[in-house]
This record gives structure tokens, sequence and C-alpha cells, in this order.
């Protein structure tokens, strides 16, 4: 059952090959059989199989009975969520996050909560509290972030399907170092309600899965709007499951210009063997140029940690979370509670938010920043009066080895967001696709859609899978046993 | 950023850091702000700033009570409480 799709699993319970008790414990057994991969932060034994045997398999529901595991910003009544910090180790929340009621709703099973960047701040995993997630397909090397652990627990074939969050593409960039699909939405279509906040007008859930066929399908039930978030949009779910065959060739593919000096001649190669994929299927593939682009990791790294040091002022060691036990006042307790429980990058991104945030500094900052998303922005706009879709790159490398990366310069580690991070400030839907390999490790190209356009991408990527084997391929494993 | 600049925005985020701590952040803020200073170089001049990619207006709801009380919940996740209340140290003297 390992490694099989959300899809395959489903068939196999409506013919009784499996049972969902059996499904549960084969998850349960992957999880333990590979703790060295570090992808759990939380594993809920009992939870799962009470649900496994309790729950009634319905075949018309495509993730009845399905085993999932949810990114540890995730709330869940009772069951530790911790953002990977130590500020909230040992948390255990009151409240259930939306997203995953809704997957609940439609019988998930959630068989645990996935290591992750702390507070989701990080490319590579190794922000965590918790420690580095391996990847699968090579000991060592990062799993891509923030959502490492969750691309981890997909990739080894624990579980078909993991929640992510992207906030500069968390969710895509882990999905192509993993070699597998991951979808972040348009910004408002997925419920940030009990999902505990980075940068809010960026951060946006989403699901990392083996194929775009599976994307739509938890796409489907992750979506809706709820009047608990007041960024939710007020739309119904999205039916992109319903309409994944549909192909329509004359579909443009652009390709920005920008971006054509970005990678590496392996890499390159890599990308242009995609683009000539979907030359082959019908596409038209059109130069397009987003003037801009290449000012979005700046414009990133000061809306981000603006919105992060003001979302992360709530842990002040008072209502929930660590707090420090050598306090003699008030204002003490502030300041060592979250000096001792912050580790050094987020408190890197409180202090560049703070500082870009503050009297004699917000118009050179922060207005300007938004500024400049704004035209980052209409470029976009601009851009999809020439093409249906735009088709770049996910990251410029492949997965690379723990600490060689951002150790001496931050900045170093910010540029593996370059292909992604302009969707999130733009709000708009993309996807990262499973490529050709370079040098034995995964890569994989990004689809970006006009806004509300979840279903182009999806069934775009989904033709690119059913003429192409990359996204089947699964990593050996054995180092981890 | 100097050491006096450190030194304010730490404790305007109430965090501090060690002296070592402190000279590697001053290296680690000056690289990210000149990586940002790139921005001085576009014109913004007529921009609206876009403070969110969602530009609707925020969807209200009838102000109902619409959930049980959940004091005790809440509370049971404190570091510390006494009867109805989060307990911190002393603020008045």
């Amino acid at each position: 059952m390992q490694h099989k799709t959300v899809s395959e699993l489903h068939d196999l319970l409506v013919s009784k090959t499996i049972t969902p008790t059996e499904l549960v414990n084969e998850s349960l057994k992957l999880a333990k059989k590979y703790s060295s991969l570090n992808c759990f932060n939380f594993i809920d034994e009992e939870r799962a199989l009470t649900k496994a045997k309790t729950s009634l398999f319905d075949p018309s529901n495509p993730l009845s009975c399905i085993p999932v595991a949810h990114k540890d910003l995730f709330c869940i009544k009772g069951m530790q969520t911790t953002c990977s910090s130590k500020i909230l180790d040992g948390y255990l929340p009151p409240f259930t996050a939306t997203v995953v009621q809704n997957l609940d709703k439609v019988g998930c099973i959630t068989i645990a909560k996935t290591n992750m960047d702390e507070f989701a701040m990080g490319s590579s995993n190794e922000t965590s509290y918790f420690g580095n997630v391996h990847n699968p397909w090579l000991k060592n090397h990062v799993p891509g972030g923030s959502s490492g652990g969750a691309a981890a627990s997909v990739s080894s074939g624990i579980v078909p399907l993991a929640t992510g969050t992207d906030t500069g593409g968390s969710i895509r960039q882990p999905a192509a170092l993993c070699n597998l699909t991951g979808l972040k939405p348009t910004y408002g279509r997925i419920s940030r309600w009990g999902m505990i906040a980075f940068a809010s007008s960026l951060d946006q859930a989403g699901p990392i899965a083996h194929t775009a066929k599976d994307c739509a399908i938890a796409l489907d039930a992750m979506t809706g709007h709820d009047c608990k978030d007041t960024t939710s949009l007020a739309m119904g779910p999205t039916k992109a499951f319903n309409s994944i065959e549909v192909f329509s060739k004359d579909k443009t593919l652009g390709i920005v210009k920008e971006f054509s000096d970005q990678l590496s001649h392996d890499m390159e190669k890599a990308f242009q063997e995609s683009i000539n994929t979907y030359k082959q299927l019908g596409y038209k593939i059109k130069e397009i140029s987003l003037p801009n682009i290449k000012y979005s990791v700046p414009t990133y790294y000061v809306i981000a940690p603006a919105e992060c040091s003001s979302n992360l002022s709530r842990f002040d060691g008072v209502r929930f979370g660590l707090r420090s036990k050598d306090v003699k006042n008030l204002e003490e307790l502030y300041i060592n509670s979250r000096s001792e429980g912050f580790g050094n990058e987020v408190k890197r991104r409180i202090l560049i938010g703070t500082y870009v945030l503050s009297a004699g500094y917000y118009d050179a900052y922060y207005k300007k920043a938004q500024q400049v998303r704004r035209l980052i922005t209409s470029e976009f706009k601009n851009a999809f009066e020439q093409c249906d879709l735009i088709l770049t790159p996910t990251s410029p490398g492949t997965a690379f080895a723990f600490d060689s990366k951002g150790s001496k310069d931050p900045t170093e580690l910010y540029l593996e967001d370059l292909f992604t991070i302009a969707a999130n400030l733009a709000g708009i839907p993309a996807i990262s696709v499973p490529q050709k390999f370079v040098n034995g490790l995964p890569s994989g190209h990004q689809l970006i859609a006009p806004h509300l356009h979840e279903e182009s991408i999806l069934q775009t990527a989904h033709h690119f899978q059913l003429n192409t084997d990359w996204h089947l391929r699964t990593p050996q494993m054995e180092e981890f046993a | 950023m100097d050491k006096e600049t450190v030194r304010t925005i730490c404790y305007l985020s109430r965090l501090s850091l060690s002296e070592d701590g402190a000279k590697n952040m001053e290296t680690d803020l000056d690289t990210i702000l000149s990586m940002i200073d790139q921005l001085q170089e576009i014109d913004t001049s007529n921009i609206e700033p876009m403070f969110s990619p969602l530009e609707q207006t925020a969807i209200i709801h009838d102000d109902e009570v619409n959930s049980d009380n959940q004091k005790d919940a809440y509370l049971d996740q404190a570091p510390e409480s006494d009867s109805n209340f989060f307990r911190v140290p002393k603020v008045v003297e």
C-alpha cells in the first residue's frame, strides 16, 4: 500500500481488498519504520485507530478513510500543536482548524502532525526545534520547507496526502524537492481559521500529494467559505475533481523572460524538457515579461517579517506556551519567555519586521514594498492577457545537503523561493509538478494561474502527468528503515 | 545597522540577545537590509500600496452567541492561572 495515491487507495477500499483499519495500521507501521526521517512531531496512533475502527466507509467519497498528516501549525483540539517551536512545546489547542474539520467531515483519518520550519519560516526544514527532516530521496539532504515534514511523509509513502501551508513557496518547493505535486490555492480559498499565522496576507493552506488528481480531490474538500476567517472568499467549495479530465489544447503557457538566466545548465535542461512535453501535447508557448518580478524576494522580506512581527507578539508567556521561570517582573516575563522560546530565524524575522515598521522607516520599507507588490500584481494581470497560465521552474536547484545553504548568509536560502514568492504576493494559485530528474534528484516546474483558476492548473498538470511518469517514481528508502 | 539600533528593535520586539548573539544579528540584519534596499531602485510614485491580495471588504456577520463559554479550556493552557484569571508577576508596587 506504500506509495499508492489517494485514488488508488480509494479503489482498494471500494473493492474491499483492504479495510480502513488495515490501511491505517499500515500507515502507522510505516511511520514507525521510517522514524529516522523525523517527518512527524507527533503520531496519534490511538485516535487514528479508533477512528478507523468506528468509521463507516463511504464509497461515494474519494477521501473516505484515507490516512492524512497535518502540518504542525493546524490546531487540532487536544492534540499537540507546536509549529516546531519551543515556545509551543506541549501546547494542546482547545479548538480544531476549519481545514482539518473539513477533511475530518469527508472521512480523512489524521495519523500525525508533521515537522516543519519553526513557524513556517524557512525553505529547508532546518529551523525546526525538533530537528532536521531528511529528504526520502537522499539522507542528510533537505526535503525543502517550510512544509518539509509534510512532503517527506508523502514522498516516503507513509501517507498519500498531507496538508501544508505556503507563504512564499512552502508547499511548492518541498513538493519539487521530494517529487510530489503541491498546490497553493488562491488567497482566501481555504480558511485560515485555526492555522497558526505567520504572514496573514500571504499564508494559504493547500495539499501535497503524488498527483494533480489527488490535489484536486483534496482541494474540493478543503475549500469553502468560513465566517470565522474574514478573508475567506464568499464562495462554495471548488469542484476541481469533476473537471480534471477537461483538456483544452488551445491554452497558451507563458514563459517568463526575466527567469531565463536563473538556472544551472542541468536544471535548465530539465525545464526545457517540460516545455517540450507541453508543446507536444498541443499547448502554445509564448515568452512574456514580468519586469519587476526580480524584486519579489526583497518585497517579500519586508512584508512577511512585518506581518510576522505583529502576529508573533501574541506569544508572551501569559496565556499559553512557554513561560520563562527566571523572571522578576512582567516585562522580564515577556522578554525572557520570547527569547528562550523562539529560535534564531524567527528572531531575525521579528527584528526585521519591527525595524521596517518602526517610526521613520515605515514609508521607506513597508509602504514601498506594498507599492511594489501592486506593480508585480498588475504585471501578472497584463501577462494573463497574453497567456492562460505561466510556466516557470519551481526552485533554482534540487535538494541540497544539511547546513550547506544560509548558515553564513541568511539571504542565500531566501533565494530558494525566487520563482514561487510572486504568486503569494499577488494571491494567485500555483502548482508544482514533478519533471525530469537532475543528477538523480527530483525537480519540478510550476504552473501559475489568474485568481480562482485552480481548475485550469490542475487540468494542465494532470494532462502532463498522463503523458509523463516522473511523478510515479518513488524513493528507495533503504537507508531509513 | 549599529549596536544601538539592534538594541532598540530588540526592546521593541521584547527580545534579548547575548553579546555574541547581538553581534551576529547585526551582521545578519545588515545583509538582509541590503537585499531589501534593492526596492529603492524602483519608481513607485503614484502607486497605491497593496496591503492584501484580497481587496474585498471584510464580510460582516451577525453578532450572535454561538458557542459555549470555553473559559476553563483556555485557562487550562495558561502557564499559571488563579480562579478565573491568568496569573502574572505583580505589576503595581
